[in-house]
């Protein structure tokens, strides 16, 4: 029973050390909660989400009976293309394209309604100029969209002089359907199902968030781990009757203490502030938060043990911070890697976070289960081998 | 004499191929202070660490409070203390707060050690300075707290590497003036210093040089080691001869220092004084002045540092001789 609440105090002794350590130094304190929710505020405010559309010339030869005026092209595809164009000589245009003036580059065949009048297949030759694999797809994107229009513009034209032909020879009406219901005989009505509208601020909120979470519990844990041995304060527990079990209980509960108020704080500027749909309950929230920070401690954890400097152990939190803004879905979709590289994915705690968060608080419940399982094994895991660790580096020096 | 509360038998540490302590053996009797003396870099936190548990050793036997170092129980753990050589405490904590989260790691409660707080601090004279950052401390405020984080649940045995290492000489004689308070309040006290004259506070001195013992003994017979006895220094009033004593019995050494000053080795300060008198007497020399001197620490351990060298080329000699001559 003594020796219970001996252990009860070395704890408690831990999570008050690292809790008063972390008040004495207010700046690190104002830039934990007031830093997560400035670069939520500044990205929600900068960042509309519209991409600029494609600066286009078209180029319809003489003698092709497609339309010459830009807007009409423009509205093919729209808010994608600005068309500030319509010439009948590619040269200059590919110029142009090549020099970078214009992003993209669209050249008509010479007589499409001829050709497809005579069953023959024409080419629409399309070209652009980027580097950015994104544009890049976005510029194949409005291609394909301007190109189907473009169809059926022609099949529209070829349509209405087939029926002006046949009404000629046969001096009547030969059908009631329209020229255009041939060339475009569907339209689309879209709805967007989801709970919530899709807006960049609320995509990306709980994505910072969990970013955030995580980096804020790797960097503090991996440095105070760190300094605790550089200073030399591992031989004084070494010396002390202290086990690796209370020293490491006792740092991740005042993480995990400081992380939950750190949450509250910014969990309510996020929600009240920014306007951000918490359609979920505050419950589970704190719940996923506390597991996600338990994964992240042990990512600390063992950043701390294998450092062997406060400089080194800096830098793998950021290649871990880099590693999470490449792979954990934030900036793109985990399912659009290949196989292999969703493992590298799924071990990083903040891949679970961002997808739980972002499922309970716009979608109102966490449908990937899995994944909340997930974080609590990665704590688990890294828990035990930071354990093992911390008992070797606490038996001795040697 | 009581049995030992630490030993250490043929104690050896070695960092890859360099010895860093070599074949140690010492043992220190409870209620003592055991002064590991020596010069930077001669063994002295190595040897403190061992006996703490904290690196291990290579090879020989380490007993503190009946227990190997490396596989200490909680319970000896208890009963020891570490101060460590570099100031290791929590910057950002104040006096006050550091010594009461040592005192959490000896799982002392929250109101017993409020007055253990204070009772340390009170030792180093830091009370007055219990709410100061630790960051906000002088050097020699840092190694006070330091000692006191060490006292706080208090040992039977401590460990306490250069207390005094970069304090003034003022605040040097203070810290061992608390060690000494210590002591006689029964704790069993290890202490390295590379100031050779802190020695004299010490109840037995070992003197390490490249990780080997050179000597281990009560101050004063380390003195009596060096010099082959006591050492008499005497004025005279005209210039005298120093062969007029060499013959003279119980008289080591004589050494004319100036020409009417002799320092004379005996054997007994006290019982060969009239006798040296005496002696200067019947040869014609009035004797101005007599004290026995009184050689620094800093002579002593030079003097044992020359004489394990002179013992060593020595050993080197015959060594080489030996080599030269495999046959012999």
């Amino acid at each position: 029973m003594r020796s219970i609440a001996q252990s009860i105090i070395r704890v408690a002794s831990f999570t008050g050390k690292e809790l008063r350590e972390l008040m004495r130094r207010p700046g690190v304190l104002l830039s934990l909660i007031v830093g997560p929710f400035l670069i939520m505020f500044i990205f929600g405010l900068g960042y509309s989400g519209a991409r600029d559309p494609f600066v286009t010339e078209i180029v319809i030869p003489r003698g092709n009976e497609l339309p010459r005026d830009p807007e009409y092209y423009a509205n093919l595809a729209p808010g994608r293309l600005d068309v500030r164009e319509v010439g009948e000589n590619s040269e200059p245009a590919e110029e142009r394209l090549r020099n970078g003036d214009i992003d993209l580059l669209i050249v008509a065949p010479e007589n499409a309604s001829t050709e497809l009048r005579a069953g023959r297949q024409t080419t629409i030759r399309v070209a652009w100029n980027q580097i950015d694999p994104v544009y890049d797809q976005l510029a194949g994107l409005a291609t394909s969209i301007l190109v189907s229009s473009l169809n059926a513009e022609i099949i529209e034209q070829a349509a209405a002089e087939g029926i002006s032909f046949a009404e000629g020879e046969i001096e009547g009406e030969v059908t009631n359907v329209p020229p255009e219901i041939i060339a475009r005989p569907t339209t689309a009505a879209t709805e967007n199902v989801a709970p919530t509208a899709p807006e960049v601020l609320s995509f990306f909120g709980p994505a910072v968030f969990a970013l955030v979470i995580q980096h804020l519990a790797i960097t503090l844990t991996a440095l105070s781990m760190v300094r605790e041995r550089l200073s030399g304060q591992m031989d004084r527990f070494r010396v002390a009757p202290v086990s690796s079990m209370e020293l490491l209980v006792g740092k991740y509960i005042a993480y995990a203490v400081l992380s939950l108020a750190v949450t509250g704080l910014v969990g309510v500027l996020l929600v009240g502030v920014l306007g951000v749909p918490l359609l979920g309950g505050w419950l589970v929230f704190a719940a996923i938060v506390l597991l996600l920070t338990f994964a992240s401690l042990g990512v600390g954890l063992l950043i701390s043990l294998i450092a062997d400097s406060e400089r080194q152990a800096v830098q793998l939190s950021m290649l871990i911070l880099l590693a999470s803004v490449f792979f954990s879905g934030f900036v793109l979709p985990v399912s659009d890697f290949a196989a292999w590289t969703q493992y590298i994915s799924y071990t990083l705690p903040v891949t679970h976070g961002i997808q739980t968060l972002q499922e309970h608080m716009l979608r109102g419940g966490v449908t990937s289960i899995w994944m909340l399982w997930t974080l609590l094994a990665i704590g688990v895991v890294l828990y035990i081998g930071s354990l093992l660790r911390l008992r070797r580096v606490l038996r001795t020096a040697d | 004499m009581a049995e030992p509360i630490i030993t250490m038998r043929g104690v050896t540490r070695a960092f890859d191929d360099r010895l860093a302590v070599d074949d140690l053996s010492l043992d220190v009797v409870p209620g003592t202070i055991l002064g590991v003396v020596g010069p930077s870099g001669s063994g002295k936190t190595t040897t403190i660490r061992m006996l703490t548990g904290t690196l291990g050793r290579t090879a020989g036997e380490i007993r503190v409070l009946g227990e190997d170092p490396m596989e200490f129980s909680r319970r000896t753990r208890g009963r020891i203390a570490y101060m460590p050589q570099l100031f290791s405490l929590y910057e950002d904590l104040s006096a006050q707060e550091n010594v009461g989260f040592v005192a959490a790691l000896y799982g002392i409660g929250p109101f017993k050690r409020r007055a253990l707080i204070r009772r340390a601090l009170d030792v180093v004279d830091l009370w007055d300075a219990r709410h100061r950052l630790a960051r906000d401390l002088s050097g020699g405020m840092q190694r006070r707290l330091e000692l006191a984080c060490a006292l706080v649940h208090s040992p039977d045995v401590l460990f306490i590497d250069e207390p005094t290492a970069g304090i003034d000489p003022l605040l040097r004689q203070s810290i061992w003036d608390e060690l000494r308070e210590l002591k006689e309040q029964g704790r069993t006290l290890l202490v390295t210093t590379q100031y050779v004259s802190e020695a004299e506070f010490c109840d037995r001195v070992a003197l390490i040089v490249d990780g080997e013992l050179v000597a281990i003994d009560e101050p004063e017979a380390l003195r009596q080691m060096v010099f082959g006895g006591d050492v008499l220094q005497v004025d005279t009033v005209r210039a005298v001869d120093p062969e007029l004593l060499s013959n003279e019995p119980g008289v080591e050494r004589v050494r004319q220092t100036a020409p009417r000053q002799l320092m004379i080795t005996v054997h007994d300060a006290g019982s060969m004084t009239p006798r040296i008198i005496d002696a200067l007497r019947t040869g014609g020399v009035e004797v101005a002045g007599l004290e026995e001197h009184q050689p620094t620490f800093d002579e002593v351990f030079t003097g044992l540092v020359e004489q394990r060298r002179a013992a060593r080329g020595h050993l080197d000699t015959d060594a080489s001789e030996r080599g030269a001559m495999p046959n012999a």
